[in-house]
């Protein structure tokens, strides 16, 4: 059997890590900031050159993780493999400490749809996703982690709750969570769920990374208000205190600022870090307390 | 109850033609279909600003107006084939040549196949290149029946107009180059490749750029010296060896013309 993609990779720590978007590569490669790792999209290094360049002089210092946002694990067609093939490409090139994807789709009869479309939740759905994240895992050989989805519409026809159906796919794959706090809060204002609900259902055990951004809030034509998860501003409080409430269920986890849209500058990345490494703190030391009773 | 592929064949279509009616049955109670928008928006504005990334001289030379208006055309048209948006517009050079309204900038489509040879370059895989002495292994004899298989990076293009000038021009913001610009002078024969980490393009004569497309298409020495006229082919390919254009060779039977090695790399 081959090794493990990113077998010999620095793990990612239990510690607060940046988004690391183009904007930012001279300016971390100029200050090497103090930030625990970072985490790319995978699509943005499938090829040659600058890029690539850059990303292999950070990651001498900086422990990476891999987030894959073009995969579609919830295809009904099936997976592509040359996309899978570029993905275990760039994971051999940058030894990443986690790998991650989507519950989600945006591929249809071979055309991308370059956004993070939302699945029915349904027993079919869970079938074609699982069924994939096992492809992808054993293609890569290794374990991934899979993110809750942000949605602005629901299915008809849908059976499951959100929630069940992220345990239920680390429970029959094998795979993590990426537990997005950001997309649970949006989703759960959205739909009228209940956040807490959310966050209480999903196994501690599985959750191996958490993600933390902002998002716009919407006027709709028929007067509700709609938030929509575009990665363009700072977290908002009511996040931060769901990234809290999660702490402490979860313990201590990776915790990644994701800012897409808006970039500001490096230092604001880190200072919204920092806040996370802050809480972070207050769950060790909360995990410690509880081993000593 | 729709199968999952019927959803994502009626979501496809709704968001691609803007239309809500193929899927709004399939939406929860209160779920207004505008709320497809959203999807909808957050697609063609990742993919125009992937096409912006690839044809920032052609954005210029129309408008940002225009350019929008002409890459939603496009996208409904072409949707990308792959989750890998560095490689999304080939297309588009040929689109903007049968687009109507361009039709007044005639030099347009020459822009934009630079552009996309540029592109290209930019993202094209680090690959190592072939040394002289990997070649050294081929007898004298068979030298004439190598065939190479250029860097991904490389692209030779032929425009009617000055694109390279016009290029150039555009970037650089400068209205008195791009009006010196002799729009009837042309073709040029140009080289697009990435070496030593810039994107660099140059301008060939016609006779070595025909010598060296020939190679780059993969033709064995004896055929791209057919096209080779009047050149010192040994002293060319040399210089291009040198420059790393090539990253494989192929040897053939000459007599049967059939491959008998694979690339070698």
């Amino acid at each position: 059997m081959s090794p493990a993609i990113g077998s010999c990779a620095t793990p990612i720590p239990a510690k607060a890590g940046i988004g690391l978007r183009f904007p930012h590569h001279q300016a971390v490669l100029d200050m090497r900031p103090d930030v625990a790792w970072m985490e790319v999209h995978t699509e943005n290094y499938m090829g040659g050159g600058t890029a690539l360049r850059y990303l292999d002089a950070i990651r001498r210092d900086v422990p990476i993780s891999l987030h894959g946002v073009g995969l579609s694990l919830g295809s009904a067609e099936g997976l592509d493999p040359a996309h899978l093939q570029r993905i275990k490409a760039v994971a051999e090139r940058i030894e990443p400490g986690l790998m991650s994807e989507h519950i989600a789709w945006s591929v249809i009869d071979r055309n991308y749809l370059a956004d993070l479309l939302p699945l029915p939740m349904t027993e079919e759905a869970l079938d074609v996703v699982c069924r994939h994240v096992d492809q992808m895992q054993s293609f890569l050989n290794r374990r991934i982690l899979v993110e809750n989805p942000s949605t602005y519409i629901t299915f008809r026809h849908s059976t499951i709750p959100e929630w069940e159906f992220m345990a239920a796919v680390a429970a029959r794959t094998g795979c993590g969570i990426l537990c997005d706090v950001n997309n649970i809060y949006v989703s759960s204002q959205n739909h009228g769920w209940d956040a807490s609900t959310y966050l209480a259902s999903l196994p501690p055990a599985a959750i191996g990374e958490m993600h933390l951004a902002g998002h716009a809030v919407r006027q709709l034509a028929d007067g509700r208000t709609l938030r929509i998860d575009d990665h363009g501003s700072s977290v908002i409080p009511e996040v931060w205190a769901l990234y809290q409430e999660a702490l402490a269920r979860f313990g201590p986890v990776p915790t990644l600022i994701e800012w897409d849209n808006n970039i500001p500058p490096l230092e604001t990345l880190l200072g919204e870090a920092r806040r996370a490494a802050s809480f972070i703190a207050v769950a060790e030391h909360e995990a410690e307390h509880a081993d000593a009773a | 109850m729709p199968t999952l592929l019927e959803v994502q064949r009626a979501m496809c279509t709704s968001i691609v033609e803007h239309d809500p009616a193929t899927i709004v049955d399939d939406l929860a109670d209160g779920i207004g279909p505008d709320r497809l928008d959203i999807y909808r928006n957050t697609i063609f504005f990742g993919l125009t600003r992937a096409l912006r990334l690839a044809f920032p001289a052609v954005e210029r030379l129309v408008g940002a107006e225009f350019f929008e208006g002409a890459a939603d055309i496009f996208i409904r048209e072409h949707l990308p084939r792959a989750a890998y948006l560095d490689q999304y517009g080939g297309e588009f050079p040929e689109f903007l040549r049968r687009f109507p309204p361009a039709a007044g900038v005639p030099y347009l489509g020459d822009v934009a196949e630079l552009e996309w040879a540029v592109n290209r370059a930019l993202h094209a895989p680090d690959v190592k290149p072939l040394e002289l002495k990997e070649l050294a292994e081929v007898g004298p004899d068979n030298q004439g029946d190598v065939g190479f298989q250029p860097h991904p990076s490389v692209s030779l293009i032929r425009t009617e107009h000055l694109a390279d000038d016009i290029w150039r021009a555009v970037l650089a913001g400068d209205d008195q180059a791009l009006a010196a610009v002799d729009l009837g002078a042309g073709p040029v024969f140009l080289l697009v490749e990435r070496a030593k980490g810039d994107v660099e393009v140059s301008r060939m004569q016609g006779t070595e750029w025909r010598f060296l497309n020939a190679l780059c298409r993969g033709d064995s020495m004896l055929s791209a010296m057919d096209s080779a006229h009047g050149l010192d082919a040994a002293s060319l390919l040399a210089q291009h060896l040198s420059a790393n254009r090539f990253v494989g060779f192929r040897r053939q039977d000459g007599e049967r013309g059939l491959s008998i090695s694979e690339f070698k790399q």
